[in-house]
């Protein structure tokens, strides 16, 4: 039971550390749908960096570095362009599954190294994510940066009166994101689940999405959020764990999903409708155009 | 406040003078700010006291002339650097950031900032600030929870924050409530006291300027015309200075035998966006050929009370009744159907679609109609012929039916938006801000056609933040406060002062 | 934007009015620069790319087997590519076709299960009853799935995406579920593919190609008409402009959306049913179905790239149809890698993005003139200008 908890906050570490990454970017008003695509991308050139050079420091760095640079791809169309977020965001994981499909082809199967050592018994990525919270939660609310990353995700105008780069933060945002994401696909394909196969995240980015929403943009939430997801997904991999014999294990398969959206009905409340539009940044996907 | 001798010039332009394209925006302008004096800038829309403002912030560069901060000549690049010499601007829009609370959009993009946000530094800055100068704000409440008047006091404690001396206001007063503008006025005094400059830009106030400003500078058509002391001005020469010519816009009074309620409204309960109660109880009648005006600053509820009337806001307790008829909980087609038009305030989000054409437009309404939708299939051709009908009885000037409703001017569209609600004259009519941001002649028409409206017998409900067009238009004048009446007077009995102080809550008539 | 270089000035301006030809040029554009790229792929493969994309034009619009092959899947593209367009005429993303189309594929085959279909190849069933009864099936099974998300989006606000992925997904376990290991669906062979339809039940055809291929042509005029001159469309067009001003005009958002996804899911529930149903050598749920899945999402790109118009979706659906055949087959002729027609896909979309969002802007060399100051004519107080534009 414990080792179940274990691999659940493995996995939770993953959804964490992505969605914290997205949590970011919205904060300054930037819409990524498309984080699938960012994390099969980092995982795979990733995946690929580990396995051809049997070390796990350059499997993480090229897979940030990719995040980083899909990061900054959104960036461009999304703020210097101006184009439709969601759309970006669409091509951003339709880019990453098709590319990634054919690239990370020849590398299919078992990454092969040694496992990633654990802190104190706990994935040490869970730890990571746990800093990487508190770092946000400090860096958004109680510096200089965070309140002017704030306030171009709320109203970039009086943001850019005040005297702060829209461009510049929004980009900031996007790379850092990138890069916060990249390692949650790299935390996925290099520690919780090392192998390489076709479709091997099964929507893992979009339930990072989903995380986003349903955490009101707060990293606490976000973090007891994926660990509540990490635990489900090992529920429904190994159901014999509580229910023995019940359905069949395609069908357990399907219940992460099922439960998914279960609980976006269950949460989607009138006070937490009213509570999540309140705390959305307002100027959340919405393009700027610097005036004159 | 001592003689002028006795002030030193902090600020003066000489010669300003802005061009775009053959447009001669600021003419050879001259301007003189002393150090604690309020000095006013009058002018007409279009007399260049826009422009010559962006100049003076630093938005601008001006074509010739210079500008000189405390003898030194300055050259502003942009409006931070404006504000680094001691410039600050307070826009006649809110630049606030709701969400964030009054501290945190004082603080925001302070030019010399440390990496760590020390609230608690700022906040004894700010509250220094305050005392000093008399304002009562509460820095920790979300912005989006105070008042106007809050808002823009939160507006000048961050310029002053920030380091500004000289202070410029744009229009401060548009959207206060007569006490509202009295204690802005205080507080700006206060200011002067301490020997800040405060030039607010005003355009209609005049009765505010006399009394409470030190100078005036009037601009017509890009030149100075006048400066002076308010001492030695009246309302009559500021106003033929500013004009030119003497100006009278009077509208005909109309004068209808009203008949049977239409609409009558009891104990209304309705809820805005952020779940408090928006309208609180309210409860009134309004006849046929009869216009309801309801006056009150923005946000004290007239919004939420248009919206459950016309059925986009779901109603929490009371009733409604339209001829007869119980439409509290009706969707918004049937009480089309049961005769009721609304003309929504925002123009373009709410009353139009930007990108659709004029005929798709004017659907927006028809959509539904047996004539208009037969069988499930639209009778394009007839949509057709009632929008070119529309254009023309309204005089709109528009390529044609199909061109895109972006396309249109703002009065243009607002014609269109009230051709198209009273085609299929609707026995009640919700007007918000009918004339709102429209040019002298749209909005003189708009205001005639109401007219004629109700002389057909239309009941019409009429909210407006333009008190001049409430009182002129309205049979019966409303105050709102607070998502309550405050009272209920008749044209006749209703005067400015008496509905501004109703409009502020400072006195509540019997109801 | 303004860049000075020598003599030059170069300005990159937004357009201030997007003609539908720019937009058809940057698909085209995209769509070239596309092939481009992935002709690396066969680059490294040893290969001549224009020599390849020879034998795929040869191989997908003209042989007598890839023709009909091409038609049959740009058929499949072509009603995906519809899944998209209506929910998106409403300004709502259906990402859900994978499910769409297998909820109706498994309502389907479920009927002619119901039927006795799973015992023979021959049995004897009456394809006039049973044929129209697994349309049925299906469009109802695929509208229902795709109803879910649209009620959820209109009613609880819920993102769409995110729940039209999530059905796909569990969709998939699903139709494992049923054609693998002794679920109800599995074929003869027991080798995870589902049981072949009888040939009685099979989509009759017409000059080779099965009624379905005609069928979605018919329907991208339909749709255009539905779209353009019913009531019903104006609302949903009316919605996708402006949420806010059809609140207005008594257009409810969760029944706008509610209807267009379940138009949107009947239309991939067609996607699914012509290709299991309809295609030669199918008949079947097959192993691979996953990859099925995802070439629906070609629709996706079809329905972008026709800039959402249902009549200029079926050229497009069909260069996409017969590349990505092509492609697989010359992959397999040149033993690449696996998923040469999945990198096709992704740099197009990618690509597609690009090009369009360029082609919101201009750019405009010129030449600077510097001409000498002329004093004739001027008053007192004129001066020269320039024109900022303000």
């Amino acid at each position: 039971m414990s080792s179940l908890l274990v691999i659940s906050l493995a996995a939770a570490a993953v959804f964490a550390i992505a969605a914290l990454g997205e949590l970011l970017e919205q904060r300054a008003g930037i819409l990524n749908v498309g984080l699938e695509g960012v994390m099969l991308l980092s995982g795979t050139f990733g995946f690929i960096a580990s396995k051809t050079s049997g070390s796990y420091l350059q499997g993480f760095t090229i897979a940030i570095l990719t995040g980083a640079l899909v990061g900054l791809l959104h960036g461009f169309f999304s703020i210097t362009l101006g184009s439709n977020q969601v759309v970006n965001g669409m091509a951003i994981w339709i880019l990453g599954f098709g590319l990634t499909t054919y690239i990370g082809y020849p590398y299919t199967g078992p990454l092969g190294l040694k496992p990633f050592p654990t802190l104190g018994g706990l994935p040490t990525f869970f730890v990571v994510a746990l800093v990487l919270a508190v770092a946000i939660w400090f860096l958004l609310f109680k510096t200089h940066l965070g309140l002017e990353l704030r306030s171009v995700g709320e109203n970039p105008s009086v943001a850019e009166a005040s005297g702060i780069s829209v461009t510049g933060m929004r980009y900031l945002a996007a790379v850092l994101a990138g890069m916060l994401v990249g390692l949650g696909g790299a935390v996925y394909s290099l520690v919780y689940n090392p192998v390489w196969s076709y479709n091997y995240l099964q929507g893992w980015g979009f339930i990072a999405l989903a995380l986003v929403f349903f955490s009101l943009w707060n990293p606490f939430l976000v973090v007891v959020g994926a660990i509540f997801f990490g635990i489900l997904w090992q529920l429904s991999l190994y159901p014999e764990l509580l229910f023995p014999n019940i359905f069949s294990r395609y069908i357990w398969r399907a219940m992460p999903f099922v439960i998914t959206i279960l609980v976006f009905i269950l949460l989607s409340t009138r006070w937490f409708r009213l509570r999540w539009g309140a705390t959305k940044p307002e100027a959340l996907g919405i393009a700027y155009e610097r005036q004159g | 406040m001592g003689g002028d001798g006795a002030r030193r010039i902090v600020l003066e332009a000489r010669g300003i003078t802005k061009r775009f394209g053959t447009v001669v925006a600021n003419d050879h302008v001259d301007l003189t700010i002393r150090a604690g004096e309020l000095h006013a800038i009058l002018g007409e829309n279009g007399a260049g006291k826009t422009t010559l403002m962006r100049i003076l912030f630093g938005e601008l560069q001006p074509d010739e002339g210079e500008i000189y901060l405390n003898g030194q000549r300055v050259h502003f690049r942009s409006p931070r650097d404006a504000l680094r010499q001691g410039i600050g601007m307070v826009h006649q829009e809110r630049k606030l950031i709701p969400a964030h609370t009054a501290l945190e959009n004082i603080v925001l993009g302070h030019p010399k900032k440390r990496p760590i946000l020390n609230l608690k530094e700022a906040e004894r800055d700010a509250q220094a600030l305050c005392e000093r100068y008399g304002f009562r704000i509460p820095l920790h409440a979300k912005v989006w929870q105070l008042s106007e008047g809050e808002k823009q006091i939160v507006e000048i404690i961050k310029e002053l924050y920030q380091g500004a001396r000289i202070l410029i206001l744009d229009e401060p007063t548009s959207v206060l409530s007569p006490p509202e503008i009295v204690k802005l006025l205080e507080s700006l005094t206060n200011m002067a006291k301490e020997d800040l400059a405060v030039i607010p830009f005003i355009t209609h106030k005049l009765p505010v300027v006399l009394e409470y400003c030190d100078r005036v500078t009037i601009l017509r058509r890009g030149r100075v015309v006048a400066e002076m002391e308010t001492r030695q001005a009246t309302e009559q020469t500021l106003a033929s200075a500013m004009v030119g010519r003497e100006v009278m816009l009077q509208l005909e009074r109309v004068e209808v035998p009203l008949g049977e309620p239409v609409v009558q409204v009891q104990d209304l309960w309705v809820r805005d966006d952020r779940g408090l109660f928006a309208v609180q109880g309210l409860s009134f009648e309004i006849r046929t050929g009869e216009i309801f005006g309801i006056a009150g600053v923005a946000g004290n509820g007239q919004e939420p009370l248009a919206e459950a009337l016309a059925g986009l806001r779901p109603v929490e307790r009371g009733s409604i009744t339209l001829s007869g008829r119980d439409i509290t909980r009706a969707p918004v087609l049937e009480r089309w159907r049961q005769g009721l038009g609304y003309i929504p305030t925002e123009r373009r989000d709410v009353g139009s679609i930007p990108n659709l054409s004029l005929v798709d437009n004017v659907l927006l309404n028809y959509h539904f109609e047996p004539e208009l939708s037969q069988w499930g299939v639209l009778a394009t051709g007839r949509a057709r012929a009632l929008t070119e009908r529309i254009l023309q009885e309204y005089s709109v000037v528009a390529a044609g039916p199909d061109a895109p409703a972006r396309s249109l001017s703002g009065g243009n569209l607002q014609k269109v938006i009230l051709g198209r609600v009273l085609s299929r004259p609707p026995r009640f009519l919700i007007a918000c801000l009918p004339t709102h941001g429209l040019d002298v002649g749209a909005a003189e028409f708009v205001q005639q056609r109401l007219l004629d409206a109700k002389r057909e017998g239309m009941a019409i409900l009429l909210i407006s933040e333009d008190l001049d067009e409430i009182l002129a238009l309205s049979d019966r004048i409303a105050a709102i406060y607070e998502g309550q009446f405050t009272g209920i007077v008749s044209a006749r009995e209703a005067t400015k002062e008496l509905v501004g102080e109703l409009m502020a809550g400072l006195r509540r008539e019997r109801v | 934007m303004r860049a000075v270089i020598g003599s030059y000035t170069i300005r990159i301006e937004r357009r201030a009015d997007l003609r539908w030809w720019h937009t058809v040029v940057a698909s085209v554009l995209a769509i070239l620069v596309s092939l481009f790229l992935v002709g690396f792929a066969f680059l490294r493969a040893g290969a001549d790319p224009l020599e390849v994309y020879r034998e795929i034009i040869a191989y997908a619009f003209v042989s007598s087997f890839g023709l009909p092959q091409t038609i049959n899947r740009a058929t499949f593209v072509l009603l995906a590519a519809f899944a998209l367009i209506v929910p998106l005429r409403a300004g709502l993303w259906n990402i859900g076709m994978p499910g769409q189309l297998y909820a109706a594929t498994l309502a389907a085959f479920g009927v002619a299960y119901a039927f006795g279909a799973k015992a023979s190849v021959n049995a004897q069933l009456n394809g006039a009853i049973v044929i129209p009864l697994m349309v049925i099936a299906g469009l109802i099974a695929s509208g229902l799935y795709g109803a879910i998300a649209g009620f959820l989006r209109g009613r609880l606000q819920v993102n769409e995406i995110v729940t039209t992925m999530m059905l796909n997904w569990a969709m998939l376990w699903i139709v494992a579920h049923m054609i693998r290991e002794g679920g109800p669906f599995m074929g003869r062979t027991a080798e995870g593919e589902g049981f072949t339809l009888p040939t009685a039940i099979r989509i009759p055809q017409i000059l080779g190609l099965p009624l379905t291929a005609y069928a979605a042509v018919l329907l991208a005029l339909v749709l255009t008409w539905f779209l353009a001159k019913t009531t019903l469309g104006y609302r949903i067009r009316t919605f996708g402009e402006s949420p806010r001003a059809a609140e207005y005009a008594g257009i409810y958002a969760t029944r706008i959306s509610t209807l267009v996804f379940t138009l949107g899911g009947m239309f991939a529930g067609l996607a699914g049913f012509h290709y299991f149903t309809g295609v030669p050598g199918v008949y079947k749920i097959p192993k691979n179905y996953g990859e099925f899945a995802d070439f629906s999402f070609y629709g996706l790109i079809t329905g972008l790239i026709a800039r959402n118009n249902p009549i200029a979706a079926i050229p497009v659906a069909i260069l996409f149809g017969g590349v990505s055949g092509g492609a697989r087959f010359m992959q397999g002729k040149l033993r690449l890698a696996f998923g040469i027609d999945y990198a096709l896909l992704g740099v197009l979309m990618i690509m597609m993005v690009a090009f369009q969002a360029l082609a919101q802007y201009s750019v405009r060399i010129e030449r600077v003139v510097t001409a000498p100051a002329r004093q004739v004519g001027l008053e007192r107080g004129e001066s020269r200008v320039e024109s900022p534009r303000h």
